[in-house]
């Protein structure tokens, strides 16, 4: 869907992005991570002509976006950002109309659209729409935003650090909202962050970017396995390692094949072993039953198999 | 015990609805400072004629000078009680301008008697206790409007209608100053649309400059630098020394282009008096303008950019509309700015109600004076009062 080929970009003699070469397959959400400063920003805001690269190429369905009409462009991506810039003086209903007036909709079409999205962003249509921003809360704005991204239902998403600004309870609603969003909709998701446990939650693949340069990508899985040295290991932080594993390997892969017993606490079959985890930390146990799920028989998951060496 | 924190709440309520504003005691010294005024200073003076020196004359009593000057002490005496409660306040003002008049009302009477028999050339004018006594009514009456926030409109609403019925009655057709506005009628209306015509011009002149530059200051910030230093530097020259600066450069353009001088164009008269004027337009238009461009935060600029807005689009829906209450600050400051300086244009031939000012200055004739001042206050209040409405819906559109 998005390629990035030997990209950089160079403001004077300093290098924001040296050298990218990336692929983010369609319908996936690539995640961006890298501490401030470190070119994510600027990778991303190329993908729509915000940043135009020095060298290297950006290719959206195979077409370089060099050649596209930047505004023709940027119609067709959504573009959601940390600040959310909902337009201060126009409703909610018309923030998100913004795309589809641009594109010429007629107005019955824009208003069934408005009020689509608002329900799927998880807000009440008849309530919000005719809203001014500073009558929503910063979890309400946001979601606004990511309404007015997907307005046109563009087929590529680019979301620029959207949840950072939100206090922990809010951005995990967001974050769950996105997935669901995703599942539905299948939509494509360039995200940056710099936040690791945001990263682990949303990647299908990730991005890690130091000092403008590609230091590791892959599944969350596969990176924190090899992430023993380097950039990587300091962007995850080195005393949380393990811990960041553990969400990314499933508990039934540790269970062993025994009848569970009933007293113990119970782990549905798709948690990961940090969940596990932290159910037993919650509930004092050193045992959790999982039930049988799908393909899964079911078993019991001991505390002595978490921390026996992998 | 839970109600008893609503009980106490609700007494504390009251006592304050009750207590008298903080402005209650000054708007009281003002007061009683204005209705003592004119008894210490002086109500009336008479001249032999109108550049001579007026003399104190007693105030002539007659019935109709008696009832008003007792109106005036009434209404002096209500300023001063209603001022004490705050929801009266609007009352308090509407009082000081019903002092006003009267008093104005009383010193037109006294002057008709006092003109009776005496030469044709003679003149009546307030003496300076009346001045003194309006200026602290208009203090009261700005005091009264700030407690309660606001402007003292109906103060000079109601001032003006009762002057307008005074006038319109032929009560003050007998002073000094009628007298003198009478005999100049035609050169006082044309002063005035001069004035206008140099006061628009120069601001019309002044948007059309400084617009288009502060859009491109927007984007080049070298421009800006160069926009705020020109329009800063040209501050810290006299406007005489200015419009004396330009005279040689005008002066050799319309000899150079002899076409131009039927354009009214040349070293001195409207055209460097516009000129001179619009280029202190220039830094609260500028600075004004540039602020205005830039309420539209950065972010929702991004965002903007970001779902395919163009740059014109950016400028038409957000940029205008959310900084359009800013800018037209930056014009009010200019308009009243411009109304000011138009009066310095009759230095250089330019003519305006600085004309009649200056005139009167040579005369040491005070009359002629005001004639000059008075219509420049009230064009500038005017204009300041039709922006601020204007910048006030502008804002609320929001």
């Amino acid at each position: 869907m998005i390629r990035f080929e030997g990209v950089s970009r160079r403001y004077g003699e300093q290098v924001a992005v040296d050298r990218v070469t990336l692929e983010v397959p369609r319908g996936s959400i690539c995640v961006l991570l890298g501490e401030s400063g470190s070119g994510k920003s600027t990778l991303m805001r190329m993908v729509n002509r915000l940043v135009e690269p020095s060298a290297g190429r950006v290719l959206v369905d195979g077409r370089d976006v060099a050649g596209a009409e930047p505004e023709a462009l940027r119609r067709g991506i959504g573009y959601v950002i940390q600040s959310v810039g909902l337009f201060p003086h126009w409703r909610v209903g018309d923030n998100i109309a913004t795309v589809p007036r641009l594109l010429g909709w007629d107005a019955a079409r824009v208003a069934r659209r408005v009020d689509v999205l608002l329900d799927l962003v998880g807000l009440d249509a008849a309530l919000f729409r005719d809203r001014f921003p500073h009558e929503l809360s910063g979890g309400q704005a946001q979601r606004v935003g990511l309404a007015r991204a997907l307005a046109a239902d563009p087929p590529l998403l680019l979301m620029d650090e959207p949840f950072s600004a939100l206090d922990p309870g809010t951005r995990r609603g967001l974050q769950s909202a996105l997935r669901e969003i995703h599942a539905e909709t299948g939509k494509t998701i360039l995200f940056v962050t710099h936040d690791v446990e945001e990263a682990l939650t949303l990647a299908d693949t990730l991005a890690v970017l130091d000092q403008g340069r590609l230091v590791a990508q892959g599944s969350s899985a596969s990176l924190l396995q090899e992430a023993e040295k380097g950039p990587v290991r300091r962007i995850f932080g080195k005393e949380s390692l393990a811990f960041h594993r553990l969400a990314t390997l499933p508990a039934s892969s540790l269970a062993r094949p025994e009848d569970a017993r009933q007293d113990l606490p119970m782990l549905p079959a798709d948690a990961s072993l940090k969940q596990a985890l932290m159910l037993m930390l919650a509930e004092g146990s050193a045992c959790l039953a999982i039930p049988a799920e799908g393909a899964f028989p079911g078993g019991t998951l001991h505390w002595a198999d978490l921390v026996a060496p992998r | 015990m839970e109600p008893q924190p609503v009980a106490v709440l609700h007494a504390t309520e009251r006592r304050e609805a009750s207590a008298a504003p903080r402005e209650a005691t000054a708007v009281a010294v003002l007061t009683a400072l204005a209705a003592l005024a004119p008894f210490l200073l002086g109500f009336l003076s008479v001249a032999p004629n109108r550049l001579l020196s007026p003399r104190l004359v007693p105030l002539p009593v007659t019935t109709a000078t008696t009832l008003c000057l007792g109106l005036f002490l009434v209404a002096c005496l209500a300023v001063m009680l209603l001022a004490r409660r705050a929801p009266l306040l609007n009352w308090a003002e509407a009082a000081a301008a019903l002092a006003l008049c009267s008093l104005v009302a009383v010193i037109g009477l006294a002057a008709r008697e006092a003109l009776q028999g005496a030469s044709p050339v003679a003149r009546a004018a307030p003496a300076a206790g009346l001045w003194v006594a309006m200026l602290l009514l208009a203090l009261a009456a700005g005091c009264c409007a700030a407690g309660r926030s606001g402007t003292p409109r109906n103060f000079m609403a109601l001032s003006v209608l009762g002057l307008a019925v005074l006038w319109a009655a032929g009560a003050l057709a007998d002073l000094s100053l009628a007298r003198e506005a009478m005999a100049r009628g035609g050169e006082i209306r044309l002063a005035f649309w001069q004035h206008l015509a140099l006061a628009g011009g120069a601001l019309f002149l002044a948007l059309a400059v400084a617009l288009p530059l502060s859009l491109l200051a927007l984007r080049r910030s070298r421009v800006e630098a160069l926009l705020m230093a020109v329009a800063n530097g040209f501050q810290v020259i006299p406007s005489i020394a200015l419009f004396g600066l330009l005279m040689g450069p005008l002066a050799a353009l319309a000899a150079w282009a002899p076409a131009l001088r039927g354009w009214g164009i040349g070293g001195i008269g409207p055209a460097p008096a516009v000129l001179g004027i619009s280029t202190y337009l220039l830094l609260p238009l500028a600075s004004a303008f540039l602020a205005g461009l830039r309420v539209a935060s950065p972010a929702v600029i991004d965002a903007a950019r970001g779902q395919g807005l163009t740059e014109g689009a950016i400028l038409r829906q957000l940029r205008l509309p959310l900084g359009l209450g800013v800018m037209a600050g930056g014009v009010r400051v200019a308009a009243v700015q411009a109304i000011g300086l138009a009066t310095l244009a009759a230095l250089i031939g330019g003519g305006g109600l600085g004309a009649l000012v200056f005139q009167g200055i040579g005369q040491l004739a005070t009359d002629l004076i005001l004639l000059g001042v008075l219509p420049v206050v009230a064009l500038s209040l005017l204009a300041d009062g039709g922006c601020a409405a204007l910048q006030a819906a502008l804002e609320r559109r929001r």
